[in-house]
């Protein structure tokens, strides 16, 4: 595979980074790296949303992470390190295939989608009149392939922090470590992503008649 | 004291374990005479958990993953040949 253009090397001076062991005394990088693969990958698919640009992303990732092992001192934060080098060589990616670099849509920014609640709206909708259950028996209509579709919905800089520490179990600060961005920043991103993918999953329920509402009725 | 915007605004943050003491015990006393925040935080809990299984691990396709298994072959005789 063709090395993608690389603007910048992963910051392997910041937490991710620095906080532990010498490498002395540690396992090689292929056993890291096979350690971490299939959720290394799955990150990439939601990176790149295109199973091509995942292939390339993860590795170019797995070759960039080979060059630069040596400079991560603590081994048990590898998987982090992983997905920060994904981060990063995903933009040069996109940069190299003249695809747009994900940025936060300022212009997009709309306050009734902030203020939406699901739990809210499917107590008020009530699609299940004779559910003990209501709102558990609403998460049971998604099948793993409609949350994706939901997922691929939320736009990236909001998805990201989502993917990083619900899927993924990184703590805020790691995830904001792993983007680049002020933990302010990551909260307010994560805010955002949580609003819409709540916004995400009872407007796909309605558009594939997983549920009826009120307006359907009258 | 905290009103029900704020708890559910730090919903997400208290099931990630994110909250530091305060918040957390601000969070936890709004819960004890709030039946729909109890309500919300458990639906919260198992929303979280569909999404963490419906997009976690995605297995590598064969033929990529016979390119990374060469990839990390050669890792592993470059280590053994310094080590």
């Amino acid at each position: 595979m063709a090395s993608v253009v690389e603007t910048r090397t992963p910051d392997l001076t910041g937490p991710i980074a620095r906080a532990g062991d010498g490498p002395a005394d540690r396992r090689s990088f292929a056993d890291v790296a096979r350690e971490h693969l299939d959720r290394l990958y799955g990150f990439c698919v939601r990176l790149t949303n295109d199973p091509s640009d995942a292939d390339d992303l993860v590795q170019e990732t797995l070759l960039r992470g080979m060059r630069a092992y040596d400079d991560l001192r603590d081994a048990s934060r590898a998987k982090g390190w992983l997905f920060a080098i994904a981060t990063n060589a995903s933009r040069d990616l996109f940069r190299a295939r003249g695809r747009q670099v994900p940025t936060v849509p300022y212009d997009t920014i709309d306050a009734e989608g902030d203020e939406f609640s699901l739990f809210q709206t499917i107590a008020i909708e009530d699609p299940f009149p004779y559910s003990d259950e209501l709102h558990l028996d609403f998460l049971r209509l998604f099948r793993d392939d409609d949350v994706r579709a939901v997922f691929g919905s939320i736009t990236p800089v909001f998805r990201l922090p989502l993917i990083l520490t619900v899927v993924h179990g990184f703590s805020c600060k790691e995830a904001a470590a792993i983007l680049e961005v002020p933990l302010g920043t990551l909260l307010s991103r994560l805010h955002r992503g949580r609003k819409q993918l709540e916004r995400g999953l009872w407007d796909y329920a309605v558009t594939n008649a997983l549920v009826t509402t009120t307006d359907e009725d009258e | 004291m905290i009103d029900c915007t704020e708890a559910v605004r730090r919903m997400w943050a208290y099931l990630g374990h994110e909250l530091d003491a305060k918040p957390v015990a601000e969070f936890e006393f709004h819960l004890e005479t709030c039946q729909r925040c109890c309500g919300e935080l458990e639906f919260s809990r198992h929303l979280r958990e569909v999404v963490a299984e419906g997009e976690g691990a995605t297995p590598v396709p064969g033929e990529l993953r016979w390119r990374i298994e060469t990839l990390l072959a050669k890792a592993d005789e470059a280590n053994r040949g310094t080590a």
